[in-house]
């Protein structure tokens, strides 16, 4: 591919040494300021662009050059190529601290849109774009709309008012709002006609051209638009399409009642009153001030091209442009009735028929939107009741629609325009959550930032168990869209109902299947519901097995950490200790219960295992309330191995909150028994079994199974012995050779030096008490909270105190 | 407005070695006025530096978004297309998409990204949030063929790096300043007509 070329030409071109590129540029300068520019001087200006472009780093160029190239873009005898790049190296190079152009005394339109671009790359700091909105605009009063070049100017003013409002006054921008008016409603209706050829034999025919056409053929009925069609067109249709193209932008900047630009005349004040007083539907047009004229012909604009867009186009793309035009012409209608609601009871009639046409249309989706959100915004005051426009849109569009990225994209960032709407616990916004997390199910990358934004606003006391479950069934999700859509493709003959008796094949079997179809159906579902067993969906899981390897299952399985952390950060602000509890007990319950997506489990795994403990730290009396729970957990030996990351957790948790101090409901009796089932549990990961071969399992599992027991014993010291007993046969364990083929040396070392730190604390009960039970209040210290670096830290000194090195006096 | 068009080579892992994701071609319209930034980042040099990082910044999110669509969409590194240099290809079943960028990151506010790809190219708008997405769409699915034919980057030369000029033609015709145009098919012949483009159908 070219890709070897344009390398290496990117490599020389940045290798250029500084006298080299001197040298260069003065050889330019010659041929520049020689008699002819032909294609040499364009090659000199190409390399010359290239080199300037391909570094970081400003190349340095001579003044008098840069002056050369500015003298040579205004020049009227300037080839248009030479031209073009001299503007492209000027603008690689900015900002440039000594240009010398204005666009003062420029008269060709494209020659100020050239210059303009130069000038509008310098960041404004001399006023370079007020300039030019000033040129622009003086430049559009002189000429008369017929003229060949103004249609070059309005992209320009459109960027100037984007850049910086204020470079417009409010005189300006009435010339030009007069302007827009009448290019927007009184274009001509007739096809222009093509440009003489020109030539010595060719006499100049002149065929009447006929009127424009509407998109579907039909001759035009009404104004022209963007949407009608010509062979050729005349300069003031031009005008016509890009006034409407910036039209939205030009309302936005200027259309408010309020006015912010600065007024070049004393009568504006009295003006804004009788602009205010005026009212707009019933004056004929040309009374009206200027920015309500606009506003007038704009709204008719778009009713207009409302209509137009029923109609069915000849070319297959224009369709395309029909759809981007409706919902440019819903958003500038939105636009209006913010700027002045005399016209929202116009609008609003208009609007429902329009969102009645369209919406059984799987093709206009997109438009739903806008017309969703001018209801939004404007339903309240013409008292309309559009709630069956939000259902429709948020219970049907994402189920059937999903797969679509550009609708996704855009639904979701609806969503976030309006989050206010989903605080409301009973609102359809909010009930609907289920169908939008589609969205993201089938498009994960490129909506996963989006929905980071979007969940704390889903969240609240009566969604979080829901979407809990939802989260970690994330992939699940996707695979069941992936059945629904397959499934929806297959020819209705394929389609008859299987028979219950048997067990379905695969997983297009098993949609239809009424053993699963209900699971289906639940994971599909597009309204709030929670569910009360969700150990119901496990045969669906397990069937769903043979898609967890698919690209787009694991894409989505990579978001799920993500939001499984902001989940638990949002929940910990508001969670009371009902719910708490409650989310401590799924977590444990859904570690069993996952998709089998590779990598899936340990990533959740991780996250759940940190946020356990958060939960606990949040809420240490947990632990006692939900023994029960943790206590048949911690008591399966399958755990350690399994979900080795939660159990290590919930073990460490155990021992730092199982005590009087955290909760005064916890009993002698609860620690003995936590004690005895965590003891069982260390015997059988660490006994010897000589015949069959030794298990491997974590060693930190090991440690912290040790570091509880020895917590729990310091708070109920008749366990004292046990422990004491249990850690002096680890150097046993450590020592056997069975034990050292299966753990790395390291590991084991640690293991014992942890086992002997700990029996060392327990030969001081008193001290062992305090370090592992510390009064609560004491137990906000930087020693205590850190849990993983204060418990060895605290042990190395009492080993220290213990067995004092030479010269380490003993206390 | 759209703030600017990026036309970038996608890189990747491919053989013959890892290749990075390259700039191309970059045009930013209008450079918008610095009155946020802490004094001091203002001067010249380094207004053009965060200009040329910022599209470069795109330019990488838009070759990994491509990445993960192609992957998610079970398909291979794209074949061979035809090559008809001198007409405007349809671009149907292109990959392509839409992202955001959060403010700060690259852009101090909030931007929307179109992006199309083809091949081992990509060409990507970045927009104001409010843009109307749909014409973005539309646009790039114009700019892109006759790109291509314009600048002949299916073939093995270096005019998109060679030949600006050709670029900023089409751009200031189909995007002027930044300014999309809606433009029905007729407008768009009239358009190609204007640019010496001979039309297709």
């Amino acid at each position: 591919m070219f890709t070897a070329t344009a390398e290496s030409f990117l490599k020389q071109a940045r290798e250029i040494q500084e006298e080299e590129l001197r040298r260069f540029a003065s050889r330019v300068a010659a041929v520049l300021q020689g008699p002819e520019l032909g294609p040499e001087a364009a090659d000199c200006l190409q390399r010359l662009h290239l080199t300037v472009a391909a570094t970081k780093y400003p190349r340095k160029l001579d003044g008098k050059f840069v002056e050369l190239l500015q003298t040579l873009l205004c020049s009227p005898k300037c080839p248009e190529q030479i031209q073009l790049l001299c503007a492209a190296i000027l603008r690689e190079m900015s900002p440039c601290n000594d240009l010398i152009l204005s666009c003062d005394e420029i008269q060709d339109a494209k020659l100020l849109s050239l210059v303009s671009s130069v000038l509008l790359a310098q960041g404004n700091k001399k006023g370079e774009v007020s300039a030019v909105g000033q040129r622009i605009v003086k430049v559009l009063e002189r000429r008369v709309p017929e003229s060949q070049s103004a249609r070059y100017l309005l992209p320009i003013l459109s960027n100037v008012i984007s850049l910086s409002p204020e470079s417009l006054t409010e005189e300006q921008t009435n010339v030009v709002s007069k302007k827009m008016a009448d290019w927007l409603r009184y274009a001509s209706t007739q096809q222009g006609v093509a440009q003489p050829s020109g030539g010595f034999f060719s006499s100049p025919r002149t065929r009447q051209p006929g009127p424009v056409t509407e998109i579907d053929g039909a001759i035009a009925t009404d104004f022209f638009t963007v949407l009608s069609v010509g062979q050729y067109y005349t300069e003031d249709q031009w005008l016509n399409m890009q006034a409407f193209s910036m039209l939205r932008n030009w309302l936005l900047c200027y259309g408010a009642k309020g006015l912010k630009t600065p007024s070049s005349d004393n009568k504006s004040g009295m003006d804004r009153s009788v602009m205010a007083v005026v009212s707009t539907t019933s004056t004929p047009g040309r009374l009206l001030p200027p920015k309500d004229r606009l506003r007038e012909k704009a709204f008719e604009y778009c009713q207009r091209l409302i209509e137009q867009s029923n109609r069915r186009p000849l070319k297959k793309d224009d369709g395309e442009l029909q759809k981007a035009c409706l919902i440019e012409a819903v958003t500038i209608m939105d636009v209006i009735c913010k700027q002045d609601s005399s016209y929202v009871y116009r609008a609003v009639s208009f609007l429902k028929i329009l969102h009645g046409r369209i919406s059984g249309d799987a093709t206009y989706a997109r438009a739903l939107l806008p017309i969703a959100q001018f209801f939004l915004n404007h339903g309240k005051m013409a008292a309309v009741d559009s709630d069956a426009i939000y259902k429709h849109l948020l219970s049907d569009i994402p189920a059937q629609l999903f797969h679509n990225p550009s609708l996704a994209f855009e639904f979701v960032q609806f969503c976030k325009d309006n989050t206010q709407l989903f605080t409301e616990t009973s609102s359809i916004f909010r009930q609907s959550f289920p169908n939008l997390f589609k969205f993201l199910a089938w498009n994960s990358p490129p909506l996963i930032s989006e929905f980071v934004d979007l969940l704390p606003f889903l969240l609240d006391a009566g969604t979080a168990v829901e979407i809990f479950h939802l989260l970690l069934d994330l992939p699940c999700l996707t695979a069941a869209l992936d059945i629904q859509l397959r499934s929806a493709a297959l020819p209705t003959s394929e389609r008859a109902a299987c028979d219950p008796a048997v067990k379905p094949t695969t997983c297009l079997e098993a949609f239809r299947h009424p053993q699963y179809k209900s699971m289906f159906q639940y994971l599909l579902r597009t309204k709030s519901t929670p569910e009360d067993a969700p150990e119901r969906l496990i045969p669906l899981r397990q069937l769903l097995g043979s898609l967890a390897s698919s690209p787009r299952v694991m894409q989505c399985a990579e978001t799920v950490p993500v939001l499984l952390e902001l989940f638990f950060r949002v929940v910990a602000e508001f969670a009371d200790g009902t719910l708490i509890n409650q989310l401590v007990v799924l977590l444990l319950q859904r570690s069993d219960q996952l998709y089998e997506v590779p990598a899936f489990k340990d990533d959740v795994y991780r996250v759940l295992s940190s946020q356990l403990v958060m939960l606990c730290r949040l809420r240490p009396v947990l632990v006692v309330e939900l023994s029960t729970e943790i206590l048949e957990f911690s008591g399966a030996v399958s755990n350690i191995q399994n979900k080795e990351a939660i159990f290590t957790h919930m073990v460490w948790a155990i021992g730092e909150y199982m005590s009087v101090s955290y909760d005064k409901r916890c009993t002698v009796e609860q620690i003995n028994r936590f004690f005895e089932t965590l003891e069982a549990m260390l015997f059988e990961i660490t006994q010897l079994r000589p015949l069959a071969s030794t298990p491997s399992y974590a060693p930190r599992a090991i440690s912290v199974l040790m570091a509880t027991l020895t917590k729990l014993a310091a708070r109920s010291q008749d366990l004292i012995p046990r422990v004491s007993m249990f850690l002096s046969k680890m150097r046993t364990f450590v020592q056997s050779p069975a034990v050292t083929s299966v753990y790395s040396e390291e590991d084991l070392e640690e293991i014992l030096i942890r086992a002997t730190e700990l029996m060392n604390l327990l030969k001081m009960p008193s001290v062992a008490q305090f370090v592992f039970t510390p009064p609560v209040d004491v137990a906000s210290t930087r020693f205590q909270r850190e849990v993983n670096d204060s418990l060895p830290f605290a042990l190395r000194i009492v080993t220290r105190l213990l067995e004092p090195a030479p010269g380490f006096v003993t206390g | 407005m759209v703030r600017a068009f990026v036309l970038l080579a996608l890189g990747g892992p491919g053989p013959p070695r890892p290749a990075p994701c390259r700039v191309l071609y970059a045009r930013a319209f209008g450079n918008p006025p610095e009155t946020d930034n802490p004094p001091g980042t203002g001067d010249p040099p380094r207004q053009r530096l965060r200009r040329k990082e910022q599209l470069l910044a795109v330019a990488r999110q838009v070759a990994t978004q491509c990445q993960l669509l192609q992957s998610s969409s079970g398909r291979p590194s794209s074949p061979q297309l035809p090559q008809l240099p001198d007409e405007p290809m349809p671009l149907q079943d292109a990959p392509g998409g839409l992202f955001q960028l959060p403010p700060g990151d690259p852009f101090p506010e909030r931007v929307t990204v179109a992006w199309l790809s083809v091949v081992a190219l990509a060409f990507a708008l970045v927009c104001d949030p409010q843009e109307n997405v749909s014409l973005a769409e539309i646009t790039l699915r114009r700019l892109v063929p006759r790109l291509l034919a314009s600048l002949r980057l299916l073939g093995p030369g270096a005019d998109v790096l060679l030949r600006p000029e050709a670029a900023d033609v089409l751009l200031d015709r189909l995007l002027p300043h930044g300014q999309m145009l809606f433009l029905n098919e007729h407008f768009l012949q009239a358009v190609d007509r204007e640019m010496g483009i001979k039309a297709s159908r």
